[in-house]
């Protein structure tokens, strides 16, 4: 973690990869965020990206989760968000992309919902 | 025998016990009738049912041949026979007070015994006929009340043929309290209905009055106006609306009178004189044409005083016309200037010419007031006058003309507004000063944005921007800032960002200038949103969150400015009204 308090991190779980993102996801870095989604994605595993963390996000954020999600579907991957902050919610309902991710409210459920 | 002005026996203290113990039977079946007599007058509102129901079952318990009741016109002072039970039906007999048994009970508000009535003088012989009806004795109480007797109760002829006695007049006394009970309660709970379908009638002229006035201009319209009724309603008004040429025309009216139809006159007058006004006559003209029309319609003595008058929208020259209306303020840098406006008011007389007037305002101001302006009293209770409005407007010069108004009538109302005020201001508009909210710079450097997002949200906490809108406002300038140094500067170029946060009235402007080479405008287009794509919906976000933006060349050789605008919560359309 960097003293602007954003970080990205990569953890392996059973059965799925859970990416924690924290601090406020802008330009600066978010090409390192979307590295480490479609890193996990090239695993063949189900991804989870927990956000309840992130308290800001702009559209380039937004768009290396889109990117994750669309090469998860392609791969035939299960790929979803967790805990979504309230921060990021807002934004994702700004671009009407809110129903579009699968959102889930815990880890466990990335795989549990089936 | 015959007892006059006996007053019915209520002070007679009897408590429960001793009643209990000693009541005889009759007392015992007066106490009976008594509580099923107010049950009786309980059940409705409707006198007409429950105090002809009660008035037989008076006479059923009276034993007597014939009832009567008596209600008095509050308005006339005359009695009318309301309710009657009897052989001979004396329903809506009139009695004027004193006049008779029942007169004389309720002017000296004392129970009369007539025990032989042929030989006494007090008795009105109506109810005596030719089908051998004959009046030979009776009592008649009074219905009292706190305020007064609102009527009579009276008896005729025992059935058992004997004359009446005190004792039955103390009876009938008491008898008639709570009918007089439930008279009163009924009349009262008519009053208070009376009043809720007149409160009602006067919000609805209120309301219909409050949209006669004209909703406020935002685009550096020259004439602003406000208005504040005395009392519920108004009979003030005033009106603004541009003419076909561009010029625009303005109205002041004070309807003489107060009260509802002064209020539907000022609702007439205010509808003429603007239709009078549509195609741009002088003022004079103006005038005469809605006096004439007023005439042929206003009766009573009713009458309307008026200013009306038109200027270019600059305003630097005012046209204006007056009817019985106070003279008109001008101040020019610093100076005050009245031009009386002469003329007399609309609705008098048909055929009268008016006079036009022509000021040249060079940046100065023009002040038409209703004579409630100059007839607020000061702690003397005089009134101040046109001196003293000359003092409030010198005082609140330098205010912005909004905020001038508000000043104006707030200082009228802290001094003692009698009448119903309005006040009409006509001056070039400035543009609204901008105050600078933020200023603030940074490299053109995404590991800047933070920083920049930082300073944006602090600067709308201090306008206490609810959350949800500042965090949308943050990241709309935030996907600006972006775009700025991703494609204007791009890659290969350095320079900075510059971020001015401007208010100006209810509109918050963001302005994000940089150095950059000339953005197209063309080729800014937003992807839409909802779409799932990766990137290119920054431009959707801000379109999402602002009013309007444009881009347009910087002043300098290069660069580009940005200009991104969104309107804060509407605080009201209307002048400052204070309806």
């Amino acid at each position: 973690m960097s003293d602007s308090g954003n970080s990205v991190a990569s953890e392996n779980r059973d059965g799925y990869v859970l990416i924690r993102l924290s601090g406020e996801v802008d330009l600066s870095w978010s090409q390192q965020v979307r590295r480490a989604v479609l890193d996990a994605i090239a695993n063949d595993t189900a991804v989870g990206v927990d956000l309840s963390d992130v308290s800001y996000i702009d559209s380039s954020g937004i768009a290396a989760l889109v990117e994750g999600f669309q090469n998860a579907r392609t791969r035939g991957s299960r790929f979803a968000l967790v805990s979504v902050s309230h921060a990021v919610r807002a934004v994702l309902e700004l671009a009407r992309l809110d129903r579009v991710f699968l959102i889930v409210d815990t880890p466990d459920a990335v795989i549990a919902a089936a | 025998m015959s007892v006059v002005g006996a007053k019915p026996a209520a002070s007679r203290a009897v408590d429960a016990p001793t009643l209990r113990a000693t009541a005889t039977a009759r007392e015992r079946e007066t106490l009976a009738f008594l509580a099923d007599l107010s049950r009786t007058l309980a059940v409705s509102l409707d006198l007409r049912k429950t105090l002809s129901e009660a008035v037989t079952r008076v006479a059923d318990f009276m034993q007597v041949e014939a009832a009567s009741l008596f209600l008095l016109d509050p308005e006339s002072r005359v009695l009318e026979c309301r309710i009657c039970v009897g052989p001979v039906d004396i329903t809506g007999s009139r009695l004027a007070l004193g006049q008779g048994v029942v007169g004389r009970a309720v002017a000296e508000n004392a129970a009369q015994v007539v025990a032989d009535a042929t030989t006494d003088a007090r008795v009105w012989r109506a109810a005596d006929d030719d089908n051998g009806f004959v009046t030979r004795s009776l009592v008649c109480a009074p219905l009292a009340t706190a305020d007064g007797p609102i009527g009579a109760l009276e008896i005729v002829n025992r059935r058992d043929g004997q004359p009446f006695s005190d004792a039955d007049a103390e009876l009938l006394g008491i008898i008639a309290a709570p009918a007089a009970l439930a008279i009163n309660n009924a009349r009262m709970a008519g009053n208070l209905l009376e009043q809720q379908r007149l409160k009602r009638e006067f919000d609805l002229a209120r309301r219909l009055q409050k949209s006669m006035l004209p909703k406020r201009r935002r685009d550096n319209f020259p004439v602003i106006g406000v208005n504040r009724p005395a009392h519920e309603i108004s009979g003030d008004f005033y009106d603004h609306f541009e003419l076909a040429d561009g010029r625009v025309a303005f109205l002041v009216g004070d309807v003489s009178g107060k009260g509802l139809d002064a209020a539907l006159l000022m609702v007439r007058a205010a509808s003429l004189l603007r239709w009078a006004g549509k195609d741009g006559v002088s003022p004079s003209a103006w005038l005469a044409r809605a006096n004439d029309e007023l005439c042929e319609t206003t009766q009573d003595g009713r009458f309307v005083c008026a200013l009306v008058g038109y200027c270019d929208r600059a305003a630097t020259r005012v046209h204006f016309a007056g009817a019985g209306f106070p003279p008109v303020i001008v101040r020019r840098g610093g100076v005050f200037t009245d031009f009386p406006s002469g003329g007399p008011p609309l609705g008098i007389m048909t055929g009268l010419v008016y006079e036009d007037h022509e000021v040249a305002l060079d940046g100065g101001t023009l002040y038409a007031f209703s004579d409630g302006a100059t007839d607020v009293r000061d702690a003397g209770g005089t009134p101040i006058g046109n001196e003293g409005v000359r003092a409030l407007i010198a005082r609140h010069a330098e205010s912005s003309p909004h905020a001038r108004l508000r000043g104006l009538l707030g200082d009228l109302k802290q001094l003692r507004l009698v009448d119903d005020t309005t006040l009409l201001l006509v001056e070039t508009s400035r543009a609204e000063t901008a105050d600078v909210l933020l200023d603030h710079r940074i490299p053109a450097n995404a590991h800047a944005l933070r920083g920049l997002r930082a300073a944006i949200r602090q600067a709308l906490d201090r306008l206490h921007i609810e959350p949800l809108l500042r965090d949308r406002l943050v990241l709309a300038v935030d996907e600006a800032s972006a775009n700025i140094i991703r494609h204007a500067y791009g890659p290969e170029r350095t320079g900075e960002i510059g971020l001015r946060m401007l208010l100006a009235g209810s509109v918050l402007t963001f302005e994000l200038t940089d150095t950059a080479p000339r953005v197209d405008p063309q080729e800014l287009r937003p992807k839409p949103l909802g779409e799932c794509r990766c990137g290119g919906f920054g431009i959707a976000l801000i379109d999402e969150v602002m009013d309007s933006w444009n881009i347009e060349a910087a002043a300098s050789v290069h660069g580009n400015r940005l200009i991104l605008r969104k309107r804060l919560g509407d605080p009201g359309t209307d002048e400052a009204n204070e309806a």
